[in-house]
Formats: structure tokens, sequence, C-alpha cells
């Protein structure tokens, strides 16, 4: 029917908006909710999400090894060209070659945070961390080394 | 010279401007925006004689109704934004004839009869108005009312006619 | 207790003790542009910090909280910028109309402040016809829109102006209309009869349910009429940029931006006059302890606060609703608006022959 229908229409509509119109009144008057940080005052007390990403860094233990084995997967992954592994072979104590990371390269001023770096690595040797506050003077310093001098692989990771 | 005078020639003054330079200019848009100017003063002239409805309606009908359909048609017209085309000399002298006769024949007729002043009290009152819009009686409107009611009914179903789409017919 | 009404009085007096009444006259005029012209600029400045706040904490965001004490200055500065900066005119554009319709818009805005009460005789011009002037003289507004959208020579200005045209000229008639329920309630055109009619309640709990249709669709037509989200597709800013002020910079687009705050408030107003009872306080039939404790609150108050209550509802649409399509925009208006309105009509109008409202 015609005028039933009409009727339904306006009833929904109404309906829909003041369930609309319920929620931001609720955040109106529950300031608890905002969720804007005021960055530069509460810099002490600051808390990232976890996700957050602000840099791409290699994860190294107490022992200073990493879980790199140079297998470029993350290069191969970066849709442009933000990371560039330089690698070396090594000869094991058996006599045998293999090849292993020499030096991660990390070009921060070109990297997009897409994370894909992160999903590609085999061994999860790379993670995203929370540091956000980039700036510096000059571009070169944005080029960054990841893997920390004298660092090695860690035993075990193939 | 009152202050009531003044402001009577400065709104005749404008209104005349308005008009003059509404057939004068070149670009159909200022045209229309001259004319709306031109009717906003006589509105003010209707403000000016204390009729205030009047005026009112003046407002509604012309500038808000009848202005921005013009401006709407100006503005779904193409070339509108172009200069018009210089107005031929024959032309100029032919309006100028017509305005002069016709100014000729509006001197004659004030200068022959005058205007009669009478101190009758002026009933603009807006209740009365409208009781005589819709009275029935010997001094009522209706019947007036009514047709010029019916005949702008017509004139909305015509339009509404003209501007249905008629459905494909289906085999 | 000093009232804005016993402030006017005083003036009044002194100046026409001072001076000869013609020279009184020309000097009350010219305090009653300036106030004008004063309440406006602070209007702009309150309601567009209250859009700011409103709309942040509605989005779960501070807002403004740098300059001054929680950003209160924050439109004084937006302000001090806008004057400083260029007032543009493109050469393509048609330069004396572009430079005019900003003062139309304003202008109109000015004129239509006439016949408002602002509080217990407190009025301007309390003249005959005062809803039929508003109505009437808002329509002109339009025309200061058309004309931005056209003389700036622009696609974007010309259709936002399109748009704002077929909408402000559509929604006009719903808004009318719910204002002549009220019409018919009170019998009267003249604003401070209407709200002299409210003092034993206001028509909105007086007229039952048709003067509660009548507000929400008054409400609805005129978040339409001043182009405000959700029906602010004359300036969508993802389709037109900015609709018709696409062209105008510095003061001008100022004057734009400030019309649409005034408009808001006088529409306010407006609604506050006709369904709220304007300046006159709350009052319940007979209960006079009450009555009299709500006469305390001066009439000012009052007005104000009913309006930015209104102010605030409108707002709260705004940040609310997403924007329509120009098909639904017409829709809801000559599919919805239109229909319901014009029943309502009929059942107020039962309803005051059969004397069924109190």
């Amino acid at each position: 029917m015609f005028l039933k229908k009409y009727l339904q229409d306006i009833y929904y509509a109404v309906k829909s908006l003041l369930i609309g119109m319920r929620r931001t009144g609720y955040y109106f008057t529950h300031h608890k909710e905002i969720i804007t940080q005021q960055y530069p005052d509460n810099k002490d007390s600051l808390s990232l999400p976890e996700r957050f990403r602000g840099e791409v860094v290699m994860i190294h233990d107490e022992n200073n090894e990493h879980a790199c084995t140079g297998c470029t997967a993350c290069e191969l992954a970066c849709p442009n060209a933000t990371i560039k592994i330089i690698t070396q072979i090594d000869t094991t104590p058996e006599g045998k070659k293999k090849k292993a990371l020499n030096t991660f390269v990390y070009h921060l001023d070109l990297c997009t945070f897409c994370n894909l770096c992160i999903v590609a690595c085999p061994t999860d040797a790379i993670k995203m961390a929370n540091t956000f506050e980039h700036s510096v003077f000059d571009r070169s310093k944005l080029t960054k080394i990841l893997n920390k001098p004298d660092s090695k692989i860690r035993a075990g990771i193939e | 010279m009152s202050a009531t005078s003044i402001i009577f020639y400065f709104l005749a003054t404008f209104i005349l401007a308005a008009a003059i330079l509404s057939v004068t200019t070149r670009k159909i848009f200022r045209s229309a925006i001259w004319l709306l100017f031109s009717l906003i003063g006589i509105a003010g002239l209707y403000f000016w004689l204390a009729v205030e409805f009047i005026a009112a309606v003046q407002i509604v009908v012309y500038v808000g109704g009848i202005v921005v359909l013009i401006i709407f048609s100006i503005f779904l017209t193409q070339q509108s934004g172009k200069e018009m085309p210089k107005v031929s000399s024959s032309r100029i002298l032919l309006s100028a004839l017509a305005i002069f006769f016709g100014f000729a024949l509006t001197y004659l007729l004030i200068y022959q009869n005058g205007f009669r002043i009478e101190n009758k009290y002026f009933d603009s009152d807006i209740e009365r108005i409208g009781t005589h819009m819709l009275a029935t009686d010997n001094t009522g409107f209706a019947l007036p009312f009514e047709v010029v009611s019916i005949l702008l009914l017509a004139a909305m179903v015509g339009c509404i006619v003209i501007a249905m789409k008629s459905k494909p017919i289906e085999k | 207790m000093p009232s804005l009404e016993n402030i006017a009085d005083i003036i009044h007096t002194w100046l026409n003790i001072t001076f000869n009444s013609t020279t009184a006259l020309l000097i009350e005029l010219v305090i009653v542009a300036v106030s004008a012209i004063g309440l406006f600029s602070m209007l702009g400045l309150i309601l567009i910090m209250m859009e700011r706040k409103v709309s942040a904490y509605m989005q779960v965001r501070l807002g403004p909280n740098r300059v001054g004490p929680k950003g209160m200055f924050q439109t004084v500065a937006d302000t001090l910028k806008l004057m400083v900066k260029e007032g543009m005119t493109p050469n393509g554009a048609d330069k004396f109309l572009f430079n005019l319709a900003p003062f139309i818009v304003m202008i109109v805005a000015m004129v239509i402040l006439a016949p408002l009460a602002f509080a217990k005789n407190f009025q301007l011009w309390d003249l005959n016809i005062g809803i039929l002037f508003v109505a009437s003289v808002s329509s002109v507004s339009v025309i200061g829109i058309l004309m931005a959208g056209w003389a700036s020579n622009n696609k974007y200005s010309l259709l936002g102006a399109m748009r704002s045209g077929a909408q402000i000229v559509s929604y006009e008639l719903s808004a009318g209309l719910s204002i002549i329920t009220i019409v018919i309630l009170t019998g009267s055109l003249k604003i401070s009869t209407i709200i002299q009619s409210q003092s034993d309640g206001w028509w909105i709990f007086k007229g039952h349910i048709p003067a509660l249709i009548a507000f929400v669709i008054f409400i609805i037509a005129v978040t339409a009429e001043t182009n405000r989200a959700p029906f602010d597709l004359a300036e969508a800013e993802s389709e037109l940029t900015a609709g018709f002020h696409t062209e105008y910079s510095g003061m001008k687009f100022a004057l734009f931006f400030l019309a649409e705050y005034v408009n808001i408030f006088i529409v306010c107003v407006l609604g506050a006059t006709l369904f709220l009872g304007g300046w006159m306080p709350l009052h319940f039939g007979t209960d006079t302890r009450f009555n009299e404790l709500m006469d305390y609150i001066p009439s000012s108050l009052w007005l104000f606060g009913k309006t930015f209550f209104l102010i605030f509802i409108i707002m709260w649409f705004r940040w609310t609703f997403p924007r329509l399509r120009i098909d639904q925009l017409l829709n809801l208006e000559w599919k919805y608006l239109l229909p319901i309105s014009m029943f309502n009509l009929l059942l107020t109008t039962l309803m005051a022959i059969m004397g069924w409202h109190f």
C-alpha cells in the first residue's frame, strides 16, 4: 500500500537520523572519549599505539645478534626502492660458503611505511618502530644502516 | 524640503536610474540585476507609502520569484555571458519615439486631470485585506480569488504535463 | 535592574533632550546601524568558535586550543588574517557584480534584523507584517548568491549558485508553510502579537502535534535555506571546491562566511519567536509562583538562550548527517516535506477552528 510505505519511509528515516544524532550527542557530552594527543605538551607521557608505523628497525637481541639472512625478500617487496641490502659471502668453519648480510641500507626519506617489507621477511628480522620525530637538517642523515656494527646472525637461522 | 520628499525623490531617482541602466546595458545578466534593483526600489516606494503588505508581496513575487526565474533562464541560455550586439540606430530612433509618445500621453493625462488629494484614511490592515479577499458578500473578492487560483492551477498542471516523461511503451 | 528596554529608553530621552527631534532620530539611526554591525561581528566570532568546538567534540577531537585560553581567540586571529589578506578579483569576472554580491548578501541579513524582537519592548520596527517581511526579504539573499556565482566566471561557482538557487527556492515553500501554521494559531503576522500570544505557554506546547510537526519541518527547511550541511550542495567541498564563493578571498570571502552565520542566527531567532515564545519566559498555565520565578530571568537572556539552543541543534545536524545528493534533496522537499506541511496546515486550521489548542 502506498500510504503505508510512505509513512514507513518517514518513520525509518527519522529513526535512523535519531540514532546518528544520539551517537554524536554521546561524543559531545563525553569528553573522555577524545583521542586527540596534545603532542608537544605531553611529550613525556605520549603513548603511541602498538601498530603505529614510524620507521623500519632491525631487531637485535642482547648478544648483538639479528635474524637477517640477507635474502633480499624485503628489498624485492619494497615498492619504491627504500631498502638496499649489501651481502657478503662468508665461509663457515666447515668450509661451506654462505651468503650473509653485510649492510642493511634503509632510505627513510623514500619510505611510505607500507609494511610490505615486514610482511615479506621470512625470519621476522625487521619490524616497524614507534618513533616518529624524524626531522633532520640534512637529507643524508635519513639514509640509515639498520644492522648494528659487529652484529652477526643468530645461530640456527637459515 | 521635508525628509519624506527627500526620500521620495531619492527612491524615484533610484528606480528610474536602475530602469534606464537595465535597458541600456549590453550584458544580459547585468540587465536582470538592474531590473531587480528597480523592483526593489518600487517595493521601497510602497514602504514609503506605508502599505507594507503590498511591498512585501512585491518583494516575494517580483524579486524572489520572477527575477530569480529570469536569472535561471539566463544561466541556462547558451552564450549568455557575451555582450549583446549594438542596437541599430533605427531601433534607437523608434524606441525614442515610443518613449516620447508614451511620456506625452501620461503627461497629457496628468496635466488635464491632475492628482486629487483626498485626506481619506487608507486602510492597509493585513487582517482586513485577508477578510476582504475571502469574503463572499458584495464587498468580497472570493470569486476573483478563486478564478485566479484555478488559472494558476491550470498553469501548474500544464507545466507538469509538459515536464512529464512519457514512459516508453512496453512490448 | 538594567534591561535592554531601559537602556534604549534612557538613550532616547537623553538624545531628545539634548538635540532636536530630527537630529536625535538621525543619531539613533546611526546608533542602530553601528550596533547591528557590532552584533554581526560578535555573532561571527562567537558562532564560528562555537561551530568549531561543537564539531570537534562531536568528532572526538579537541578543536582549536592554542590562541588564548582554551583557544577562545582563534576566530579573532582568523578575522585579523582575513582582514589583511588581499581581496582579489579574477580577470574574467564581471567586476562590478563580483564586488557587489557579498554586500547584497550582508545587507539582506541586516534588513531582516529590523522586525525581530530581542527583548521585552526592544524591537527596531514592529511592523504590521513582521513575519511576512522576514520571509519576503530573505528570498532576496538568493540573488546575491546567484550574482556571486555568475560574476565569478567559474564553472564551480556557477554550478554552486544554480544548486543553491534551486534549493532555496524550493525549501522556501515548506519554511513558509510552517510559518503560516503558527500565523493561523496566532491570527497575526505582527511579531509582538505573536510573542504576546505565547505568554501562557509556547506554541510548541500549546499547539500539540501540528506545531511540533511544523517545528521539525521549519528546522529542516531553514537548515536547507542557509545552505548548511546536510544540505550544503551549493558549496560541496568535494565536488565544487567551494561553490559560489570559490573565487572570493580576503574580506569579501569573510562577508560571505559571516553572512552564513548571521543567517543561521536570524532563522533561529525566528524559530525561537514562532515556536518557543521569543523573549517570553517559560510560563505554565496558572502556576503563578513558577511563572514569577521565571520572570526574574531577563527577557534578552531567554531569547538568546532559545536561539543558541536552536543553533546548537542545527550544528548537531551538520556534524552528524552526510550530504544529500541533488535528486535526494529535491525528493525530500517535493515528495515529503511539502505534502506533509500542507496536510499539517489543514490539521492546524481544523484545530484553530475547533479551538482544540490551549
